[in-house]
């Protein structure tokens, strides 16, 4: 990737505390455009707090968060995400109800909201068919026009994790947040996600992920950002920090399974 | 000056009830979660038990109290049994099962009592306390203070110092914490049920000679207890008895001076401005959900 | 396909429906033709309640919002001497435009929170209608309150929407108008936003939806159409009093609701229907009345969680069951 790119994404100095517990603690880092940035750290690290602040769904205590030199941080996550910064959530969230064109459908919302006028007197046609167009791009780009007429909870757990991708990616993101999107797959489904994630990438999509699977992220990051009690503890490419003495410690004792779940 | 001394003496004598109403509806809540609608039928089912027993068969009037506290807790353990436990998941199921109770409960005091007809209970304490100042309290209404505050007295030494209480705070604070511990979910919440139901059949067993005892007189016992639930943090029971006092005094003072439904009126919106503002009200330290 | 046919399917339903229920009137005794007019008016409270309920929460104040509607349109045309056709549509208006701004306090509010908030300002309200002899008219509310008539060419007298069947047929009209109007909202873009906002709020918000937005919205429309209603009946009626709109009232729109379901569009108005024909049928029970109507929806809730709408696909498959048992 272009080492000379302006950083996409700038924290700086982030801080935020739950009553006396300081879940991040000064955490400054950058992200360049077209990056896969890893992000890991033992549970409580403070990995998951940190997304939910760049998403908006928290208000960071102290600190700034830039968008390509603009700030965001304060904001509420549904401005976030139209300025381009999209999350996925830990638990598959999806529409179990609904089949899979129908939830993609739902993710539509920049591409295709109607005013009530417009939708009371049937005025949105065109905007809905633009919504089915990128719906059905979409379908394809995960994989998943086979199963488009399925309910999402008929979908294995791979499927339903490529289908909340979709969501994300319909709502244009310039930079996708993706929390632990590997988490509970087998072998099989986690080199799929993989291919998936790099396939976004090459569209021009820059990605920061939480994940516990180690031979994902050293496979699939560009660069790795280790968060120890909210505090950075070591930053650069996944062999230097696989090699790096504080990193090491601060896994000893702490697995680093893929089950285990951030608890912050 | 004399108006204003009757007056602090009748919201003295208020601020007893509006506790009792609002803490059977806060230990309800905080405990198992669930908005008994109905709870202000189960005050009026009180008064009517003191009128049938009292009034009617002549029973001594702390006989009929203690039976109208009786039969409300049964009835209260009844509604916990049949309408609340098997909706534990779904706090929306037992608030519906309770509206549907507040209707059938309304019909039946129509049904024993009729509508229209005033349902007269003389005082059972008749005659007046002289204060200094003119100020004069019917010895009823003091009756019923006392024995108001004795029970509140009565339900913070047994939350605060016996074994029960602190296996009720557990419970309130954390369902499934609690449950680890050990502690019964299921017989803590029978529990805080019946006692809420009884002080609520108490509330309105002192009440019946007061007021005029009505099948439609739960609505403003619910009002006010909402009121005073969320002004004093629901799930609070130190919240629910000072919001009650501070309520009774506002709500006596605005009826003598205005009106009664004024008061009620600045009494929502004080309750929404608080639910705005400082949702977890005077004394609660967190949010349910 | 199977939509198209379905399509078909429900404009021929309403081909035979709408001229019947058009016609039914002239062959009903009067009582009976109140009991039409007030069974259409409790179709539009439902199903504009509905709206309120797929943003995902459950207000308590619809009831009170009808009464914005009938008040305003009362004041507009008693007080204000404005034509009662215009003013029907200004109360609504008027409704949506209260919503709006109890929306600011009220939606801040989520599930439980929202649902006591909704009935304490409702109750305030009411409560003020009841304070103000000025211009509320007090406890005793407005009287005389000017009819809807219409001069038509070929009649001497104008046409008084106060007798039943006229004012019926006018009623029919604008209640298929506005479940349409909503049954198209729900269909629409809007209509899966709002599914979004109740069942994956989170998701809605990373996705880049404003669901404080969409939750006025539906607020904000399910009031107009409770205040047409309202409206509609104050010039019925003749006369208004708060009394009208206690929480008495609005707890049966709830049980309508519940009993009826609210999984599609069609559930409230078979809730609403069915009670209020067998309340027609058991009318000589007038005072059980709450009381039976408790009973229902103790019972629904135990063993008909997901109202009456869910009955037909519990019965077919409980005969699936039957049938299987039989062969097996």
């Amino acid at each position: 990737m272009a080492t000379a790119a302006a950083p996409l994404l700038e924290v700086r100095g982030l801080c935020k505390r739950f009553g006396g517990l300081v879940a991040l603690d000064r955490v400054s880092f950058q992200v360049r455009e077209g990056e896969i940035r890893g992000l890991i750290g033992p549970n409580g690290a403070g990995k998951s707090t940190l997304f939910k602040n760049i998403a908006g769904f928290y208000r960071p205590g102290a600190g700034e968060i830039l968008l390509a030199g603009r700030p965001i941080s304060g904001r509420p996550p549904y401005e976030i995400a139209g300025l381009g910064v999209v999350r996925t959530f830990q638990e598959t969230t999806l529409f179990q109800e609904l089949s899979v064109m129908r939830n993609l459908e739902a993710g539509c919302h920049l591409h295709a909201s109607s005013g009530l006028f417009r939708a009371l007197l049937g005025l949105d046609r065109e905007r809905l068919e633009r919504q089915r167009q990128a719906a059905g791009r979409i379908l394809d780009f995960v994989g998943l026009r086979e199963r488009r007429a399925q309910l999402a909870s008929e979908l294995p757990l791979g499927s339903q994790r490529a289908l909340a991708l979709g969501i994300a990616l319909l709502a244009k993101p310039r930079l996708l947040l993706l929390d632990e999107p590997f988490a509970g797959m087998n072998p099989a489904e986690t080199a799929h996600m993989m291919e998936l994630t790099r396939k976004v990438r090459r569209s021009g999509i820059t990605i920061v992920l939480v994940e516990h699977n180690m031979k994902a992220v050293m496979g699939l990051c560009d660069f790795v950002t280790v968060l120890n009690f909210g505090r950075l503890l070591a930053e650069g490419t996944p062999e230097s920090v696989r090699r790096d003495p504080a990193v090491l410690e601060a896994y000893l004792g702490s697995a680093a399974g893929g089950t285990e779940r951030a608890s912050c | 000056m004399e108006l204003v001394l009757q007056s602090i003496a009748n919201a003295l004598v208020q601020s007893g009830f509006f506790s009792l109403w609002a803490v059977g509806l806060v230990l309800i809540f905080g405990v198992m979660g669930i908005i008994n609608f109905a709870h202000g039928e189960m005050v009026m089912v009180g008064a009517y038990t003191v009128w049938l027993l009292y009034a009617g068969q002549g029973l001594p009037f702390p006989l009929a109290l203690l039976a109208a506290a009786l039969i409300v807790c049964l009835l209260g353990l009844c509604m916990e049994r049949f309408l609340f436990q098997p909706f534990r998941e779904n706090p929306l199921g037992g608030l519906i099962n309770s509206i549907g109770l507040l209707f059938i409960l309304q019909v039946l005091a129509v049904q024993i009592g009729g509508l229209g007809l005033m349902k007269h209970v003389p005082p059972a304490f008749p005659g007046t306390l002289e204060l200094p100042f003119e100020v004069r309290i019917p010895v009823q209404r003091a009756v019923a203070l006392v024995v108001s505050l004795g029970l509140l007295a009565a339900v913070g030494w047994l939350l605060t110092w016996t074994r029960l209480g602190w296996a009720l705070r557990a419970v309130s604070m954390d369902r499934e914490a609690a449950a680890l511990q050990g502690i019964s979910v299921r017989r803590i919440g029978m529990f805080a049920m019946g006692l809420g139901a009884a002080l609520a059949g108490t509330a309105g067993a002192l009440m019946a000679p007061l007021v005029r005892v009505e099948p439609y007189m739960g609505h403003a016992v619910i009002i006010t207890a909402f009121i005073v639930a969320i002004v004093g943090g629901i799930g609070s029971i130190r919240g629910a008895v000072l919001a009650a006092v501070l309520y009774a005094f506002f709500h006596t003072f605005v009826t003598t001076y205005y009106s009664g439904t004024l008061a009620t009126m600045l009494g929502l919106f004080i309750m929404l401005l608080v639910l705005v503002i400082k949702p977890t009200g005077l004394m609660g330290s967190r949010l349910r959900e | 396909m199977n939509s198209a046919s379905r399509r078909h399917g429900w404009w021929l339903a309403a081909a035979v429906l709408l001229p019947a229920l058009a016609a039914l009137p002239f062959f009903l005794p009067f009582h009976r033709q109140d009991f039409m007019i007030f069974l259409l008016l409790d179709v539009m409270l439902v199903v504009s309640y509905r709206l309120v309920t797929l943003s995902g929460e459950w207000s308590l104040i619809h009831m009170v919002l009808m009464g914005c509607g009938g008040y305003a349109s009362a004041l507009l045309s008693k007080r204000a001497d404005l034509l009662v056709w215009l003013s029907i549509p200004l109360a609504a208006l008027l409704t949506a435009a209260v919503a709006l701004l109890l929306s600011f306090p009220l939606l801040r509010m989520r599930g439980f929170y929202f649902l006591i908030g909704s009935y304490a300002a409702g109750e305030a309200v009411r409560l003020a209608w009841k304070y103000f002899v000025y211009p509320f008219g007090g406890p005793k509310g407005l009287k005389l309150i000017p009819p809807l008539e219409l001069q038509l060419p070929f009649l001497e007298q104008p046409l008084s929407f106060v007798e039943p069947i006229p004012f019926y047929l006018l009623l029919l009209v604008v209640t298929c108008v506005s479940l349409l109007l909503l049954y198209r909202l729900e269909h629409s873009r809007i209509g899966l936003t709002l599914h979004m906002v109740h069942w994956q709020p989170s998701l809605a918000e990373a996705v880049g939806v404003n669901s404080w937005r969409y939750r006025t919205l539906a607020f904000a429309c399910g009031a107009f159409f409770a205040g047409l209603a309202g409206a509609l009946f104050v010039h019925y009626l003749g006369s208004i009093n708060p009394n009208q709109f206690a929480i008495g009232e609005m707890l049966y729109i709830l049980v309508w609701v519940i009993i009826g379901g609210t999984r599609t569009f069609a559930g409230p108005v078979i809730g609403v229907v069915v009670l209020s024909v067998l309340n027609e049928i058991f009318r000589q029970y007038d005072e059980w009345r709450p009381a039976i109507y408790g009973l229902i929806l103790l019972l629904s809730m135990r063993f008909l969680p997901d109202g009456l709408e869910s009955l037909p696909g519990r019965l077919r498959g409980l005969w699936r069951r039957r049938v299987a048992a039989a062969q097996g």
